[in-house]
C-alpha cells in the first residue's frame, strides 16, 4: 500500500465512553468548543465491562481501526467493574496477538467529566498511532 | 415485474421516526440539517425524518407526537444537545403520546459533533451518528420502570445551618429524618460568627432557632459525634452504616461546656448547640433511608505560613479570628483592642485564600487554587469594618480589595456605610498583592506596614503604617473523600460537590436519591444555603412523597431458551444477590437457570461479557444493539 | 354572562418566568393542584428571551422550553396567559385572587398554533420580542418556542382587514372577544413576579434612550440570540458590523440618581457573558467593559471573568459619567481614567448599557404585601426562610424579592415551594384538630 493511499484510508476510531465520567467528558470538550478528528464515534455505554472479548476483534474484522475504551477508571460507580474490564482486556490483547493485529490499536484508559485535555490526548495518540501504522491487516479480507 | 420503488421499499419491520434539531443555530451553523435527513431518509428502518428549529419546544415535541399517534413510527430518534440535558424531555413526550418512553434513542450531534467539528465533515459525521442511533432504535423494546417501594425517610449529613434547614422542612413535610453531625454540636460554621450582614442577626439567636425547632422535633432524631462509615443501597431504600464514637474534633470547644449537662441545648458561642452527653465507647448504627442530604458544608481558609505574613507576625490575623475578638471583648472605647494591644490603625487584605490566578497565586501543597470567588467575605469585612469604625472611632481602617462584591440586597448599603465611616479603600490589581512587611521607617511606632499600588489613586505606591493585618479569607469545601469515595459522589475542580446541571437540575446528584444543601456544592452565605436547603428538602419531598419509586428498567435479562445454568454470570456478578442460579421447570424439566432480582442489579452488564451462550442481554443496551452500531459506523453508503 | 368563572387550585403562582415555573414544578411534583398566572401571552419570562446563559454558555432556550414543557403538560399544573391579576388577598384560610383575562381576539381552544394569520397578515409591526430591531405583524404567534403556541392580535396596529379570519382553518378569529374575569382560590400562593429593566429614559447622562447605537443589555441579547433579528451582530443604526464596542456597568444599578442604588447582580456577569458571545460572532471586533467592580461571586463565575479577560477582553475600571453622539454613528463615552489623565473620551461604534433590575409588580393597591425601601417584595426572615413575607401563607421567590441570577430564582423556588407545601401540611394539622 502506498503512503497515498494510507493517507486517504482515515482509520475510524471506536470510543467506548461510560455514561458517568467519559460521555460526560466528552461532552464537556464540547462544551468547550475544542476541535478534534472527526473519524471519532462515542458510543455510550453503562459500563464497558460488558463487552466480551470477541466485540472487539469483530470491530477491528469490521473495519474499526482503533478502539479506546474511556472508563471511569478508579471512580467506576460499580464496584469491581474497573478491575474484571483489565482482565478481560489482559485476554483480548492475547488474541489480538494470535492475529497478528497491533495491541496499540486497543487502548483502556480513564476520563472524568472534566477531563478535556486528557481526552483530546487521548483521540489524538490514537490518530498519530493509526497513521503510522494504517488500518488493520484483518480487515483487509 | 421490476417494482421501481423496489429499492426503496422498506425492509424494516420497526418505524424509526428521526427528529433532527438546529438548535436555534447551534448545530446548524456547522451541520447541514438538511442534507442529514436526505440521506437519513434512505436507511431502510426510517419512515420519516424531520427538522425543526427546537425540537425540545413544543411544537418540535408534538411533531413527535403526532407522527406516534397517527402510526406512523414506533420508534424515535432525536438529534439534538447531549443526552442529559433533553432524553427525559424526550422519553416524556413519547409517554405522553401513549407510546413507552424506552423506544427511544438520543443521537448527540451538538456537543459531540456541532461544537467540536466544521464543515462537510461535520455533517459527514452527524449523518453517520444519526444512523446509528436509527440502527439501535430499531432494536429497541418497550420496558417496563421497575418500581421499588421508597422509605419514606430521610438522612441529612452535616449539621450546619442548611443541614438543620434542610431536616426541620422535612420534618414539617411528614417526613421522618435522621440528622448525622460529626461534631458535638449542631451549628456548624454559622455558629462562629457574631453579627450575620447585612441584617445583624445573630448568629446565636439565628442557630438557637432551629436546632431548638430541630431537638424539639419528634420526626427528627439528631446524632452528633456521628459518621457514616458504610453506604448501600439505592434511592428509596439505602442503609447507611454510620459510627458514634468519643469526639476526637473540636476538643477545644468541648472544654468549654464545662458543667456537661447544664449546657444541653444551649448556645455556645463559637462551638453551637450542645446535643448532650457524647459517647464514651464507640458504638454502631444502622440508618435505612430513602433519600440522602449531603450537608457537609466547608470550612474556612487557612493562609499558609509567609502568606501576607500570617505565621510571621503575631499582628496578622484572619477574618474570624477578628470576629470571634470583637465577640469577646465588647469593651467600649476610643480604640478597639486586640489580644489586650490597642489598635490605632488596621488593614484588612480581601481574597485571601479566593480568586487564585494560575501562574499568579501559588499553588496549596495538594497542588490546587481556589480560582473561585468566596462570595460572602467582602460583606462580612465591611459588616466588621462598619462595627468597628462606630465603636471605635479612633480605630482607622485600610481595606485592600480586587472588586468589592456586595451583591444581595442589603449589602451595598454596607458599601455606602463603610465609605461614610471614612474607610479608606485601596484597590490592588490581580498581579500586585499588597506586601506585608515589619515597619522600619515609620519610626518603630506601629509594628507593621502595608505596601501597594493603589489602582484608585492612578497607581501611586501607598503605604499603610497598621497595628493590625486582618486577613479576609474566603472559604473551602469540607473533605469529604470518605464520602466521595464510598458514595461516587462527583467533584468538581473547585473541590466542591459538583450538582447535575446549575439551573437543570441545581441541588441533585446523578446518583439519585442523593441530594445537596448549602456550602458543599458552592460558597453561600445563610439565607442562600437555607434557600439549598429548601430546594433539597422539596426534591426529596417529590422523591418520596408517593410511597414508591420507579428505577430505570436497566436490569439484566436471561434468555432461558439460550440459558444453560453454567454460573458464569453468577460468578461475574458485581451486585451480591442480582444474579443466581435457581431451578425451574422448562419444557417439563427440572433445570437451572440464572435468575435476576431487578431492584439489586447495577445493570452494569458484567454477566454480559462472560456468558457463554450469549444468553444474557443488559435491557437498553443490548449487544446487538452495539453491534449493529458499528455496522454503521463502518458501512460504506451511511455517508455518500 | 354574569356569573363569574370560580376554580379552585392548593397554590397559585403570580408570575410564568422560571421562577414561576419552578415553584410550580416542585410543587405539582407533590401532587399539589398548581395555577399558575402569567401577565405575558407566553410563560417562560425574561430566560426564554436571552441566548445563552452563565457560566456554562448553554442555550437558554435549551434550559427553558423543558421546564415550559414540562409545566405545560403537568397533570397538576393549569397555566392561565395573558391574565391580569386585579387583586390578591387573603380572606381566612383561603387565598382569594381577581383576574382578568385579556383578549386575544383569537380563540385558544380552537387555535392550532399553524400561524396562517401571521403569514397573511398585511401589517408589520415592530417587533419587542426581537427588541424592535425585526418586524413582526399584526397578528403573530409570540415567538417560535412560546408557550401556549396560540397567536395575538395586535389591536392597537391591526386595520381589520379580514385576512386572519378567512385564512384560519378553524376559525379562530373573533373580532369581538370581551376581557373575561374569573376568580381563582388557593391555600396558599407564591409571587414570583420578577424584574424589568431599569427604564433609561430619566437618564439623561445616558441620552435617555435616543442616542444611535447605544442599545440595551436585553436588545444584545436578541442580537446574540440564535434566531435573533438579523442573525449575527449588526449596529441599528446603519447595519455596520461594529469593529468596536462597549459596556456601560452599573447603567441603572449603584446609581442613586436613577433612584436605584442597589447592586443588580447579574449585569457584570451577563455583560461579561455577551463580551464571549460577541468575540465568537466578531472575532475582530475590541470590546471593553467599563465597570465600577467586577461582581463575579457565583459558582464558576470567577473563573468565567477570569477567560474573559484572557480572550483578550479589555476592562476599564471606571464610571462612565456621560454618553453622547459621536461621528458617523459613533458614540462617545466620558468617563474618569484610573490612570491620573482626568476625564477621557472614548469613541466605540456600538455602546451597550448593562442595565439593571427593578420589580416587575407594584403589589400596591391589588395585594396587601408589602414591598421593601428597594421596592421589591419585602421578606420578614431573610436568612432562615429567605421567601417569606409579611402576608400570612404568601411566599416569595426569584427576582420578585430581590435582583437574583437564575440559579439562584431556581434554588429560591424550590425553597418556596417547600414553604408553600409545609404551610398546607399545617393548615391541613389545624383543618383536623378544629374538626
Amino acid at each position: 500500500m502506498t503512503s497515498l493511499e494510507h493517507s486517504q484510508r482515515e482509520g475510524k476510531i471506536l470510543i467506548l465512553a461510560t455514561e458517568t465520567c467519559a460521555y460526560p467528558g466528552a461532552d464537556s470538550v464540547g462544551q468547550a468548543h475544542s476541535s478534534y478528528p472527526t473519524n471519532t464515534f462515542i458510543l455510550r455505554v453503562r459500563a464497558p465491562v460488558l463487552f466480551p472479548e470477541q466485540f472487539y476483534l469483530d470491530c477491528f474484522k469490521k473495519g474499526i481501526s482503533g478502539i479506546i475504551i474511556m472508563s471511569c477508571g478508579e471512580e467506576c460507580p460499580y464496584d469491581g467493574a474497573y478491575k474484571a474490564m483489565a482482565t478481560r482486556l489482559d485476554r483480548v490483547y492475547k488474541m489480538m496477538r494470535q492475529q497478528d493485529l497491533d495491541i496499540r490499536r486497543l487502548r483502556l484508559t480513564a476520563i472524568c467529566t472534566v477531563c478535556n485535555r486528557a481526552f483530546l490526548n487521548e483521540v489524538n495518540l490514537m490518530n498519530t498511532l493509526l497513521q503510522e501504522i494504517g488500518p488493520p491487516q484483518m480487515a483487509q479480507n | 415485474m421490476v417494482d421501481e420503488n423496489k429499492d426503496k421499499e422498506k425492509t424494516s419491520k420497526r418505524k424509526v421516526g428521526v427528529y433532527i434539531c438546529y438548535c436555534g443555530g447551534n448545530i446548524s451553523d456547522h451541520v447541514d440539517v438538511e442534507k442529514v435527513r436526505e440521506r437519513v431518509e434512505k436507511q431502510p428502518e426510517v419512515a420519516v425524518v424531520r427538522t425543526n428549529v427546537f425540537m425540545c419546544s413544543d411544537p418540535g415535541q408534538e411533531m413527535i407526537m403526532e407522527d406516534l399517534k397517527n402510526g406512523t413510527i414506533d420508534r424515535v430518534v432525536v438529534a439534538s444537545c447531549a443526552p442529559s440535558l433533553h432524553e427525559t424531555t424526550f422519553r416524556g413526550a413519547i409517554s405522553r403520546a401513549g407510546g413507552n418512553p424506552y423506544i427511544y434513542e438520543h443521537a448527540n450531534i451538538r456537543e459531540q459533533v456541532s461544537w467540536v467539528h466544521h464543515g462537510d465533515k461535520a455533517t459527514d459525521k452527524a449523518t453517520r451518528l444519526v444512523s446509528m442511533a436509527a440502527a439501535k432504535a430499531e432494536q429497541l423494546k418497550p420496558l417496563e420502570s421497575i418500581r421499588v417501594e421508597a422509605r419514606k425517610h430521610a438522612t441529612v449529613i452535616g449539621g450546619g445551618i442548611a443541614g438543620l434547614r434542610a431536616a426541620k422542612d422535612l420534618a414539617d413535610r411528614g417526613i421522618k429524618v435522621v440528622l448525622l453531625e460529626k461534631s458535638p454540636f449542631l451549628g456548624g460554621q454559622l455558629a462562629n460568627l457574631d453579627r450575620i450582614a447585612p441584617t445583624g442577626d445573630k448568629a446565636a439567636e439565628l442557630v438557637s432557632d432551629l436546632a431548638g425547632q430541630v431537638l424539639n422535633d419528634d420526626s427528627i432524631t439528631v446524632h452528633t459525634c456521628s459518621a457514616v462509615e458504610n453506604f448501600e443501597g439505592y434511592v428509596g431504600n439505602f442503609k447507611l452504616g454510620v459510627k458514634k464514637q468519643p469526639p476526637e474534633m473540636d476538643q477545644e470547644k468541648i472544654k468549654q461546656l464545662g458543667a456537661k449537662d447544664e449546657a444541653v441545648g444551649e448556645f455556645i458561642p463559637f462551638a453551637g448547640i450542645y446535643n448532650g452527653a457524647m459517647p464514651s465507647v464507640p458504638e454502631e448504627f444502622t440508618v435505612e433511608t430513602g433519600v440522602i442530604i449531603l450537608a457537609t458544608g466547608f470550612k474556612s481558609y487557612m493562609p499558609y505560613k509567609g502568606e501576607y505574613g500570617f505565621g510571621e507576625y503575631e499582628q496578622v490575623v484572619t477574618l474570624p479570628e477578628l470576629i470571634r475578638s470583637m465577640a469577646e471583648n465588647k469593651a467600649a472605647g476610643n480604640l478597639m483592642e486586640y489580644n489586650g494591644r490597642k489598635i490605632r490603625s488596621m488593614a484588612m487584605i480581601h481574597c485571601v485564600g479566593s480568586r487564585q490566578i494560575p501562574g499568579i497565586h501559588p499553588e496549596n501543597e495538594g497542588g490546587y487554587l481556589n480560582e473561585y470567588c468566596s462570595r460572602t467575605c467582602c460583606s462580612a469585612a465591611l459588616n466588621s469594618s462598619n462595627i468597628i469604625r462606630t465603636s471605635y472611632p479612633g480605630t482607622r481602617i485600610f481595606e485592600f480589595y480586587r472588586d468589592i462584591r456586595t451583591y444581595g440586597r442589603g449589602q451595598e448599603e454596607l458599601y455606602e456605610d463603610a465609605a461614610r465611616n471614612q474607610v479608606v479603600f485601596l484597590r490592588f490589581d490581580d498581579d500586585a498583592s499588597p506586601k506585608v512587611a515589619r515597619n522600619t521607617s515609620h519610626s518603630g511606632d506601629f509594628p507593621l506596614t502595608v505596601k501597594v499600588k493603589d489602582t484608585l489613586t492612578f497607581g501611586e505606591d501607598v503605604e499603610a503604617p497598621v497595628d493590625l493585618v486582618v486577613l479576609v479569607t474566603g472559604v473551602e469545601p469540607n473533605n469529604v473523600s470518605d464520602l466521595v469515595e464510598m458514595m461516587k459522589l462527583p467533584v468538581g475542580t473547585d473541590r466542591f460537590l459538583l450538582e447535575v446541571h446549575p439551573k437543570l437540575r441545581p441541588v441533585e446528584l446523578p446518583i439519585s436519591g442523593i441530594l445537596l444543601a448549602g456550602t458543599c456544592q458552592a460558597p453561600m452565605d445563610v439565607g442562600e444555603a437555607c434557600n439549598a436547603a429548601g430546594a433539597a428538602a422539596v426534591k426529596a419531598a417529590a422523591l418520596l412523597g408517593r410511597g414508591y419509586v420507579e428505577l430505570d428498567p436497566f436490569v439484566a435479562l436471561v434468555d432461558l431458551e439460550k440459558c444453560k445454568g453454567t454460573g458464569d454470570c453468577v460468578e461475574a456478578c458485581l451486585s451480591d444477590g442480582a444474579l443466581n442460579i435457581v431451578e425451574i421447570e422448562l419444557d417439563g424439566q427440572t433445570v437451572k437457570r440464572a435468575q435476576v432480582t431487578p431492584a439489586l442489579c447495577l445493570g452494569c452488564g458484567a454477566c454480559v461479557g462472560v456468558c457463554p451462550e450469549n444468553a444474557i442481554e443488559v435491557a437498553g443496551w443490548t449487544l446487538k444493539q452495539y453491534e449493529a452500531m458499528v455496522d454503521r459506523i463502518v458501512a460504506q453508503e451511511v455517508a455518500a | 354572562m354574569n356569573s363569574i368563572l370560580k376554580t379552585d387550585f392548593d397554590v397559585l403562582v403570580v408570575g410564568g418566568g422560571i421562577a414561576g415555573l419552578q415553584t410550580a414544578l416542585d410543587l405539582g411534583d407533590q401532587d399539589y393542584k398548581v395555577a399558575v398566572v402569567e401577565k405575558d401571552a407566553t410563560i417562560g419570562g425574561k430566560m426564554i428571551r436571552l441566548s445563552k446563559v452563565f457560566p456554562t454558555l448553554d442555550c437558554a432556550s435549551c434550559i427553558t422550553t423543558p421546564k415550559m414543557a414540562s409545566a405545560a403538560h403537568h397533570d397538576n399544573i393549569t397555566l392561565f396567559t395573558y391574565c391580569d391579576v386585579n387583586s390578591l388577598d387573603r380572606v381566612g384560610q383561603t387565598v382569594t385572587a381577581d383576574v382578568t383575562q385579556r383578549p386575544r381576539y383569537v380563540d385558544p381552544n380552537k387555535c392550532i398554533g399553524c400561524r396562517q394569520c401571521e403569514y397573511h397578515c398585511p401589517v408589520y409591526v415592530s417587533d419587542a420580542e426581537q427588541g424592535g430591531f425585526s418586524a413582526t405583524k399584526a397578528i403573530s404567534i409570540p415567538f417560535s418556542n412560546a408557550i401556549p403556541q396560540i397567536a395575538v392580535m395586535d389591536v392597537e396596529n391591526c386595520m381589520l382587514c379580514g385576512k386572519c379570519e378567512k385564512v384560519c382553518p378553524t376559525h379562530a378569529i373573533d373580532y369581538f372577544q370581551e376581557p373575561e374575569q374569573f376568580v381563582i382560590t388557593a391555600k396558599t400562593a407564591v409571587l414570583t413576579t420578577g424584574f424589568e429593566l431599569t427604564p433609561v429614559s430619566n437618564k439623561h447622562q445616558y441620552g435617555m434612550g435616543e442616542i444611535p447605537n447605544v442599545i440595551d443589555s436585553m436588545q444584545m441579547e436578541r442580537l446574540l440570540a440564535p434566531h435573533g433579528p438579523y442573525n449575527r451582530v449588526l449596529r441599528p443604526s446603519d447595519g455596520m458590523e461594529p469593529d468596536s464596542i462597549a459596556y456601560v456597568q452599573c447603567a441603572g444599578s449603584r446609581d442613586k440618581s436613577m433612584g436605584v442604588s442597589y447592586c443588580s447582580r447579574v449585569c457584570c456577569m451577563y455583560a461579561i457573558k455577551q463580551t464571549m458571545l460577541l468575540s465568537g460572532s466578531l472575532p475582530l471586533a475590541d470590546i471593553t467593559v467599563y465597570y465600577m467592580d467586577i461582581r463575579a461571586f457565583g459558582k464558576g463565575y470567577e473563573q468565567f471573568y477570569q477567560n474573559a479577560k484572557a480572550m483578550g477582553i479589555e476592562f476599564v475600571k471606571g464610571k462612565v459619567a456621560k454618553i453622547s453622539e459621536g461621528e458617523n454613528g459613533g458614540v462617545e463615552l466620558h468617563y474618569e481614567s484610573q490612570d491620573g489623565e482626568g476625564v477621557v473620551t472614548a469613541n466605540h461604534d456600538l455602546v451597550v448599557l448593562s442595565l439593571g433590575m427593578v420589580p416587575g409588580w407594584n403589589p400596591e393597591g391589588i395585594c396587601p404585601v408589602s414591598a421593601d425601601s428597594d421596592l421589591f417584595v419585602k421578606t420578614i426572615r431573610p436568612k432562615l426562610s429567605p421567601t417569606l413575607t409579611d402576608m400570612e401563607g404568601v411566599f416569595v421567590a426569584g427576582a420578585a424579592a430581590g435582583p437574583k441570577d437564575i440559579v439562584d430564582t431556581i434554588t429560591e423556588s424550590g425553597a418556596a415551594a417547600v414553604e408553600a407545601a409545609k404551610y398546607m401540611v399545617a393548615l391541613e394539622r389545624s383543618r383536623k384538630a378544629a374538626a
